[in-house]
């Protein structure tokens, strides 16, 4: 018989269990003080009764006995009334069913749509399965893989053989032919450049010595008309500084003679000038006479003053007489 | 034939006369990739000197060819200048280059983005200045040139062929007239190059700067600049062309009293003399002329210092050197007159 076991569950922790294992005892229906655990009577697990045998989908059946034995009943009532006491201790609303009344007892019914005929006899079919009697066995036909591709086919014509060395010569001698043409025109070509190089290298060397010499004398001239010029101009330099020597001493030849005569007629026109004087001279010259001119000129002057007046009464009485006279002899 | 595509990157060639025009044709196409393959095939015909004629006398294929240098794609442009640079393989097609308006496009180019571009470009340039009047015509463009030679500062490989040919094309266009070089300040970038580990940009550096030296201010830059120690140093290189090349600048530039003073200061009468007096049995043809070269530059540039009176003091001790040498002996008919008249220098009296 099954015994389910009764796991108490806390709803809020989770549930754990370990333990070794071990045999299941051999314990009786009817339970005695348990005694320790005994080891001893392993047993086959195959001829254990407790062992569930058969199909395991068609267990939920009522046991035949409709009569539960007082004992259990009254144990499982015990733990009814723990866990009822457990749960409303706990929670808030349990809905339990009712115990049974007295005289009465709780069956469990079908209560869905479509009722389940349950029944010990466990619904079995036969089936059974037999060769036929054997056949000869047919031949296997042939493989022929699917066709896949396309289809070419080739045909040798009349005429289409040929004999490949004799008639690839042709052709080889054009090929090669032309390779070799081109390949000569390339080398005649290359060497008439080298040819030409090489022509103007040698002329170019020999203008380049001529030039060298060309133009080392062309220096060289230059530095002999250079230094001919500065010894020219050296020379004109020379012959110029020679002439104007011979000037400068023909100059002072003729200044010195112009001189020497100079002098005495110098001082002869200086004193004709008068620039030589005797001061005592000079002295009375300019004051002396002066003065004298002077007095001289007064006192003539003075003389001149009274003829003039003598010749002034003379004029007048002239005058007197010849009025009185005229006036006499108109009278 | 059955090939109609025998080589997938050229376009395929009519027969005859016909090839170059249906080329040409082919070039208007709008799809760069047939463009391309037409450019290839075009690049093989040129090889031949009739098909120049016939490209440069054809109507209007030249003009087609400037459309060409703005095409967007960079390998077409790469491919129309190699076409150029073939076709001036030739003095015809070098003409028709320079009567024809291509050559402002071209200098456009110049500054392409794509390098090998700009590769094929400086090759084309090169081999114009083969021709005297090419040079003449690129004149022009020497101040570019120099702004190009500043700038290539990387020190690649193809930076360095790129270097090498821009170097030639200056010295060819210096030779007919070096003043535009000069003015860009030539004789100081050259300088520079002139130390740099490649051979071939200090053999071309060295050729330039002889072109340059020839004229009064290129003597004086080079001694203003105190180039002539390093000069001197480029005469004990290894290659022998860089010595030649070296020797000339020298050479020029002692006529010069200032670069007399120079070079006498700096002892270079001893190693002209050892150049001179060097002589090589074997040798190839090539180098007998390299050393042909070397040895007329250094008997010059011996003759230009012996007009100084320390250098023919100098050189009046070793003169019976180079008596011999002015021997009849001397198979060079050119040597022994060079020799000849630095022996007559030397024994001058005033």
């Amino acid at each position: 018989m099954a015994f389910v076991s009764q796991s108490q569950r806390a709803p809020n922790e989770s549930y754990t269990f370990a333990s070794r294992p071990r045999p299941v005892e051999n314990r009786s229906k009817y339970r005695e003080p348990p005694s320790e655990q005994t080891h001893s009577n392993y047993g086959n697990i195959m001829y254990d009764r407790r062992v569930v045998r058969g199909n395991t989908y068609a267990q939920l059946i009522i046991p035949t006995t409709a009569q539960p034995d007082p004992v259990e009943a009254q144990r499982q009532q015990e733990s009814r009334r723990r866990a009822i006491a457990r749960k409303r201790a706990r929670e808030q609303f349990i809905s339990s069913t009712p115990e049974a009344l007295q005289g009465r007892k709780h069956i469990d019914v079908q209560t869905e749509l479509y009722l389940e005929e349950l029944s010990d006899v466990i619904v079995a079919t036969d089936v059974e399965c037999q060769t036929d009697a054997f056949l000869d066995k047919p031949a296997t036909p042939l493989f022929i893989p699917a066709k896949s591709g396309k289809d070419v086919e080739t045909q040798i014509e009349e005429g289409e053989l040929f004999d490949f060395d004799r008639e690839v010569q042709p052709v080889l001698e054009v090929l090669v032919g032309k390779t070799i043409e081109q390949s000569l025109e390339e080398v005649m070509e290359e060497e008439e450049l080298a040819c030409l190089r090489a022509q103007q290298r040698a002329f170019e060397e020999l203008r380049n010595n001529e030039l060298a010499e060309v133009l080392r004398l062309q220096e060289q001239e230059r530095r002999h008309s250079e230094e001919k010029g500065r010894r020219i101009a050296q020379q004109k330099e020379v012959l110029k500084k020679e002439k104007e020597t011979a000037e400068k001493i023909a100059a002072r030849a003729y200044t010195q003679q112009y001189l020497s005569d100079l002098l005495p007629a110098v001082f002869t026109s200086l004193r004709s000038h008068g620039y030589f004087y005797d001061p005592v001279e000079k002295d009375i010259e300019n004051n002396f006479f002066p003065w004298l001119m002077a007095e001289v000129n007064n006192s003539l002057e003075k003389r001149y003053t009274a003829r003039e007046l003598l010749d002034t009464i003379i004029h007048d009485v002239t005058q007197k007489r010849l009025k009185m006279f005229k006036e006499l002899e108109t009278q | 034939m059955a090939g109609y595509l025998i080589d997938p990157s050229r376009a395929p060639v009519a027969f005859g006369r016909r090839a170059v025009p249906q080329l040409f044709e082919e070039l208007q196409q709008p799809e760069a990739d047939r463009r391309l393959r037409a450019l290839a095939s075009l690049c093989d015909l040129m090889h031949d000197p009739e098909r120049i004629y016939q490209t440069v006398n054809g109507a209007g294929f030249l003009e087609q060819l400037k459309v060409l240098f703005e095409d967007e794609d960079s390998s077409v442009r790469t491919k129309t200048c190699e076409l150029l640079h073939l076709m001036t393989a030739h003095s015809i097609g070098r003409q028709a280059l320079l009567s024809s308006s291509l050559l402002p496009s071209l200098s456009q180019l110049v500054d392409d983005s794509s390098s090998s571009c700009r590769r094929n470009v400086h090759r084309v340039l090169n081999r114009l200045t083969l021709l005297p009047a090419g040079a003449d015509a690129l004149l022009a463009l020497v101040p570019k040139l120099m702004l190009k030679l500043r700038g290539e500062e990387d020190e690649e490989e193809e930076e360095e062929e790129v270097q090498v040919l821009l170097l030639s094309t200056l010295s060819s266009c210096s030779r007919l007239d070096a003043l535009p070089a000069l003015a860009s300040d030539g004789v100081s970038l050259l300088g520079h190059k002139l130390s740099h580990r490649s051979p071939n940009i200090r053999r071309e550096a060295a050729a330039v700067m002889m072109a340059l030296s020839v004229c009064e201010d290129g003597k004086l830059k080079v001694c203003e600049e105190s180039l002539l120690p390093v000069l001197v140093d480029l005469l004990h290189d290894e290659d022998i062309e860089v010595q030649a090349n070296a020797a000339g600048v020298i050479m020029y530039t002692v006529i010069i009293t200032t670069g007399k003073q120079q070079c006498l200061d700096l002892d270079v009468i001893p190693i002209l003399l050892e150049l001179v007096s060097k002589k090589e049995e074997e040798e190839e043809e090539k180098e007998r002329k390299s050393r042909k070269a070397l040895v007329m530059y250094s008997l010059r540039a011996l003759t230009a210092l012996a007009e100084a009176p320390d250098g023919r003091r100098l050189l009046l001790e070793q003169l019976p050197l180079l008596l011999r040498r002015s021997e009849a002996a001397e198979e060079d008919h050119d040597i022994r007159r060079d020799a000849q008249t630095a022996v007559r220098v030397i024994n001058w009296r005033p």
